[in-house]
């Protein structure tokens, strides 16, 4: 496994609150929260550099929409 | 990258064979694989299927793969290679994500997996009995599942895997344990099969196939 190096995060309440949060829907330690969306980012902007879009799609709705990603 | 000895099954007398797990496949470890061993190997065979007349459904369904153009993705963060070295030759290849992808399972739903994108064993350990060669090892594919549920238990997400199986090789994950939930129309319509928490603890117990 790869060496790993510690940071300090400052999150403001509602930050912490929603990592909180998504770390108990998804049964994740915030740490694994953190490190999964920066895993998700990084493959979403690699694909959009490439020229590929992201969509949101409602299958019950029939709706597709793209996202914008900064 | 780290190293474990695993064993393989010879099919030619069901000895056991030290080989080695790598887990942190490099890029130009597919380009090599593709350019110097396997893609030599998938254009004899080809040669052999045709010259045979055998019916197409009956060749292997990885037969097109090229490993050297997912190359690429293992410059991602959520992607990480695995492969087994035996006889100094690539015996198997697998590429899994731990982002892109998230649990089906009603219980599990939306919930992270280890997502195995690609899975091969070498194309001389196949069992072609058109062209009449029982292929040279078995049991590459458990020891890849296995590390796929290990990696799962490492990154946190309780020994969830998913993927979606190629139609001949849908009975290993059955036999695995693996529920399959649904053909996917977005993937080709290959089914999707996927292990639970209970279902990844009771495959790891257990040692494989049941």
């Amino acid at each position: 496994m790869a060496a790993k190096r510690t940071m300090t995060l400052n999150l403001t309440g509602a930050e912490m609150k929603a990592l909180e949060e998504l770390a108990g829907r998804k049964e994740l330690s915030k740490t694994a929260v953190i490190r999964q969306a920066l895993r998700l980012y990084q493959t979403v902007d690699s694909r959009l550099e490439r020229g590929e879009k992201l969509f949101f799609e409602d299958e019950a709705e029939k709706k597709k929409a793209e996202v914008m990603v900064l | 990258m780290s190293r474990a000895p695993v064993d393989l099954i010879r099919r030619s007398d069901g000895a056991l064979v030290e080989a080695t797990l790598i887990d942190g496949v490099q890029p130009e470890d597919l380009v090599f694989v593709e350019r110097d061993s396997w893609g030599r190997v998938r254009a004899q065979i080809r040669g052999k299927l045709r010259a045979g007349s055998v019916p197409r459904a009956e060749w292997p369904q990885s037969l097109h793969w090229d490993w050297s153009r997912k190359a690429a993705e293992l410059t991602l963060l959520e992607v990480t290679g695995f492969a087994i070295l035996c006889d100094e030759d690539w015996q198997a290849i697998m590429l899994t994500k731990t982002a892109s992808y998230t649990a089906r399972l009603s219980a599990d739903k939306g919930k992270p997996l280890v997502y195995i994108d690609y899975i091969e064993t070498a194309s001389w350990n196949w069992p072609l009995p058109a062209l009449g060669e029982g292929g040279r090892y078995k049991g590459v594919g458990l020891i890849l599942i296995r590390e796929a549920v290990k990696q799962s238990y490492r990154e946190g997400f309780h020994g969830r895997v998913g993927l979606h199986a190629l139609q001949q090789a849908e009975g290993l994950y059955k036999r695995c344990g693996m529920t399959p939930v649904a053909h996917d129309e977005k993937k080709q319509g290959l089914l999707y099969f996927e292990f639970s928490p209970a279902q990844a603890k009771k495959f790891m117990e257990e040692g494989g196939e049941q």
